[in-house]
């Protein structure tokens, strides 16, 4: 091949390439699932189920879930997109840009408006006016819990104790450590927190007598619990959950701490209603089917198929009532 | 026997060393040496005063800035050891004017990054395979041509259609 | 003991249709391994949904199936391209890919495979006899251990390379640096991150391995004097020879035993045992200067570590409920779906699957010896195509499978960044590996420590006090000063020896 000409072909080249990728850019033709086009009724391609945690979380268990059956009922695939990162802010970031053609929802987690602004900057914290709620989606719930070897059976064992508490939690900023901390501000017990990097090494650490008590989600407890091998001391829910029906609230052991996790299916701000209506409508066919229901008693979720308007009205009391108690209490999450 | 055995395998693998080394580059001289240990120290610097201003806290309660302000200030000790002691060393290389290769290879990456997202991958593969094929490895118009098209449809069809990986693209 | 549930356990693996799974799994794994970026945690949240309408048994033996074989997967990448998918394998790039250079790639992949099988093997026996007790050992390592461990484990990585010894401290300082960026986990303090919400979530670990070795690599091949076309090594033999096996056997047999011990340790064993096997054996051979330039116990060691860790990971899933890591919490998942709780009373509960599991393990290591050999010679022959044309094709894996990490571009900048930094510092003559070995170790050591503290109440004697953070403490202090009472030593019988020459 001779080469003298490669200069000109170079710039040839590089030119026919630029134009191309300047014309295609103007078009905007890129995807990344094929999803709908603009004609038909919704929907007429895939809808994209992105989830602010990695692979295998509850909160990507709960969208895969929920994305196989809704697939179903609208008779389109739903693929589950994973985009960790800054406890789902990066993925809610993601949602809220896309376009609001009900092409791209997402389950995400009520600790992301209600806590995790009380330990980030306000202008990095997560709206969420930024989104439609489509429906609820289930609760889970946190339980404390100590090893059997440690002889306590209450909160108020912990106090009669008389001496310095450690408690595991799941990581700075969580439910389990909100809950942690305010039921040992009230219960007026000297305790210090150990953050985890999640609930495993917190499970372990507390298996392993590393801390006296850990909160941490009932489904990450439970089977520890039943093999006797953990005590739960107490659940942060309204009411005893049925899944440990013998485990007293905390409330009702004195100490007005309620903190839960929930989730709910959201869309971009603007989604027009008749896709939303599509979308709850199988969502509730979801929800309603055996194998769901099945899903989240395995994985001890309650369910929490509630209106956009109760996820709203209970992610807003949380937040004020969460700042209050931390203010009332002079305690920071951030440590 | 295992150590005249073991040393044939060992000096074979020294002489495809000489052989490889011999492409290289020539050695660099001892302002490159110095140069690496400053920007190494720069590195500890930097952290250091950036993880004081997180806040070194105490034992019993250690910031945020403790940790990495202690690595930061291992790394100033180290790299003016390195400074002073391994100016004679001779493990740096001299950049030439291949070292121009590296640089426009470099390019297309980055020109790959920034297309992605916005015409999605099958182009920029594309023409990054022929950039590296036809000027960066000297193959002849045809193999990068051919070798070019039939990469990138590998590619659409093991991660599209069948590991079905959301990728960005056009088709 | 009784035996009938093991047994019991192999009439269940042994029935067609879970041999078949089996089969497939294992073959998904190694397709997966071989890409970098796309890890076995993603390709099992991809076939979780279809396991659904699956027997659980089968289901799991599948997906673990697919666990171990990217485990091996893995190893291709690393000896062919100098791309290691997971921490774990890091260690086997420095002597893999120079035997790869040196036409001995087929020794590498070979060796890998025996040590794999082996290490597995072993492993699987322990798993099947000593689980319970094992696991209870895993309990013991509290935050004060782990640290002791980390610190071990960065004292081991400056016997990795063959560089210059101070060099190599640094790169690993600048490591344990970069471990830091991103949102402190016990103060959440952003560190490093100037404003990034991607910074926040700290740096990954695949796009900087795929950056520093595999990218850097290329970049830095570039450079070579075209007029001199280095001929593409020619392929001295597809399997090991009875000699390589023969030298491979004492580091395969060290390195099941460390594999299996430290894997059971949730969180960062695998890496920790590839990592000490590969020091150990350095550290006992008569010329430790082999080692990084193809010498068959450095990819031994390993690989036959990783892949007995990667099988006892399973210990703490199976037997406590707690998942080691991303993989195991998946198929801690995939359990959940098929209605099996793992945790302490899952051998009482459901004995079929926790024998079955097990025993699939023994079938899939065979299955996967057996498809490596063929595949060997198969993989091998990549090294015949010109290295004109396989740098962009590993280019493009490379910059597209950082994008299927995390399905975003800012992946492909970091893999690019790390590209360029990795050839910077060969070009300055510092080794990347102690750097991202170090990156590894990093934030384990550092809220291992930080938890211990508060644990101990702001009193560091608590390391020492404690017997088993004590022992390992005490073994760090060794492995510091025992090179140098060496060194002295060495120096003595130098000098004493021409002495000696002249009086005889």
């Amino acid at each position: 091949m001779p080469t003298y000409r490669t200069a000109s072909h170079r710039i040839l080249t590089g030119v026919l390439g630029a134009a191309a990728a300047i014309a295609l850019t103007a078009c905007g033709g890129v995807k990344t699932t094929s999803s709908g086009s603009d004609g038909g009724t919704y929907p007429t391609g895939n809808i994209e189920f992105s989830v602010g945690a990695s692979a295998g979380g509850s909160s990507d268990l709960i969208s895969r879930a929920l994305a196989q059956g809704m697939a179903k009922e609208l008779g389109v695939s739903a693929p589950v997109v994973n985009k960790p990162g800054a406890n789902g802010a990066l993925a809610a970031k993601e949602l809220q840009a896309a376009k609001p053609d009900g092409y791209k929802i997402a389950v995400q987690n009520a600790s992301l408006f209600t806590i995790t602004p009380l330990t980030v900057s306000a202008a990095e914290a997560t709206k969420i006016d930024s989104f439609d709620v489509i429906t609820g989606v289930s609760r889970d719930d946190y339980v404390m819990a100590t090893s059997t070897a440690s002889g306590y059976k209450s909160v108020k064992d912990l106090k009669d104790a008389g001496k310095p508490i450690r408690y595991g939690t799941t990581g700075v900023g969580t439910g389990a450590q909100l809950a942690s901390a305010l039921t040992f501000e009230a219960a007026g017990v000297k305790a210090t927190a150990v953050p985890f990097d999640g609930g495993a090494p917190n499970l372990t650490a507390l298996l392993g007598n590393q801390v006296d008590v850990s909160t941490m989600q009932v489904g990450e407890a439970i089977e520890n619990i039943k093999a006797g091998k953990l005590v739960p001391l107490a659940v942060f829910s309204a009411e005893r959950i049925p899944f440990l029906p013998d485990t007293p609230t905390a409330k009702e052991q004195g100490f007005d701490v309620q903190v839960t996790q929930y989730r709910f299916l959201t869309a971009p701000k603007g989604t027009p209603e008749d896709v939303k209506a599509r979308l709850l409508e199988a969502a509730k066919k979801t929800f309603a089917t055996p194998e769901y229901k099945k899903f989240n008693e395995d994985n001890s979720l309650t369910p929490m198929e509630v209106s956009p308007e109760e996820v709203l009205s209970a992610l807003k009391s949380d937040g004020t009532n969460f700042a209050a108690k931390l203010d009332e209490f002079g305690i920071s999450l951030t440590g | 026997m295992s150590v005249s055995d073991a040393s044939d395998p060992a000096s074979q693998a020294d002489r495809l060393q000489a052989e490889l080394d011999e492409t290289r580059p020539p050695h660099a001289g001892p302002i490159s040496q110095l140069a690496a240990a400053l920007v190494a120290l720069a590195v500890g610097v930097a952290g250091a005063a950036g993880s004081y201003a997180l806040g070194l806290g105490e034992l019993t309660q250690p910031g945020p800035g403790l940790w990495p302000f202690a690595i930061s200030v291992v790394i100033v000790v180290l790299s003016v050891t390195l400074a002073v002691t391994g100016r004679s060393l001779e493990d740096a290389e001299r950049f030439s004017r291949s070292s121009l290769l590296t640089a426009g290879g470099l390019v297309t990456l980055v020109l790959l990054a920034v297309l992605l997202p916005l015409i999605g991958f099958e182009i920029p593969s594309l023409l990054l395979m022929f950039v590296w094929l036809r000027w960066l490895g000297k193959e002849s118009w045809r193999s990068s041509i051919v070798v070019s098209v039939c990469t990138v449809a590998a590619f659409y069809l093991l991660f599209v259609v069948l590991l079905q990986i959301p990728l960005p693209r056009l088709i | 003991m009784d035996l009938t549930p093991i047994l019991n356990g192999f009439s269940v693996v042994l029935e067609p249709a879970n041999l078949l799974y089996c089969l497939v799994g294992v073959l998904i794994g190694m397709l997966i391994g071989v890409l970098p970026g796309l890890g076995p945690g993603a390709t099992i949240a991809i076939l979780l949904p279809i396991t659904y309408g699956i027997e659980p048994v089968s289901a799991i033996i599948m997906l673990a199936g697919i666990f171990y074989g990217a485990q091996y997967g893995g190893t291709i990448t690393s000896v062919l391209l100098r791309l290691p998918g997971e921490a774990s394998s890091v260690v086997t790039v420095f002597d893999g890919f120079a035997l790869a250079k040196q036409g001995r790639a087929g020794t590498a992949l070979g060796i890998a495979a025996v040590g794999s099988f082996v290490g597995g093997t072993v492993s699987i026996v322990g798993l099947s006899l000593v689980a319970p007790i094992v696991a209870g050992f895993a309990l013991d390592f509290g935050p004060p251990e782990y640290a002791a461990l980390g610190i071990l484990g960065v004292l081991l990585i400056s016997s990795v390379g063959n560089g210059n010894k101070l060099k190599a401290v640094v790169a690993a300082c600048v490591g344990l640096l970069l471990a830091t960026v991103g949102r402190d986990t016990f103060t959440g303090a952003e560190r490093f991150t100037f404003g990034s919400l991607n910074l926040a979530e700290g740096l990954d670990f695949i796009p900087i391995a795929m950056g520093l070795f595999g990218l850097s690599e290329i970049l830095y091949n570039l450079e070579e004097r075209h007029n001199k076309v280095a001929s593409p090594a020619k392929i001295g033999n597809v399997w090991p020879s009875r000699k390589e096996l023969g030298e491979a056997k004492g580091a395969i047999g060290r390195g099941s035993l460390i594999g299996f011990v430290l894997g059971v340790l949730p969180g960062g064993g695998a890496t920790l045992s590839s990592l000490a096997a590969y020091a150990f054996e350095k550290r006992r051979a008569k010329q430790p200067e082999r080692f990084g330039r193809g010498a068959v116990e450095g990819v031994a060691a390993p690989e036959t570590a990783n892949n007995a860790a990667a099988t006892s990971s399973f210990i703490p899933l199976l037997t406590l409920g707690i998942p080691a890591n991303a993989t195991m919490a998946l198929i801690f998942g995939a359990l959940l779906i098929q209605g099996i709780q793992p945790g302490p009373q899952l051998v009482t509960q459901h004995p079929d699957v926790f024998w079955g599991v097990i025993n699939s393990m023994y079938i899939g290591n065979i299955l996967l010896l057996v498809m490596s050999i063929p595949m060997v010679g198969v993989f091998v022959k990549i090294l015949r195509v010109r290295a004109a044309i396989l740098a962009p094709i590993t280019v493009l894996i490379t910059l597209l499978g950082a994008y299927t990490v995390r399905n975003q571009v800012y992946d492909v900048f970091l893999v690019i960044g790390f590209g360029l930094l990795g050839y910077l510092m060969k070009k300055f003559g510092f080794e990347p590996g102690p750097l991202l070995l170090a990156f590894v170790l990093g934030t384990m050591i550092e809220s291992s420590a930080r938890q211990a503290l508060l644990i101990f109440g702001g009193d560091p004697t608590g390391f020492l006090t404690r017997p088993i953070s004590g022992t390992i403490f005490a073994l760090v202090a060794l492995v510091a000063v025992l090179p140098l009472i060496r060194t002295a030593w060495r120096r003595k019988a130098i000098r004493k020896a021409p002495a000696e020459e002249k009086t005889s």
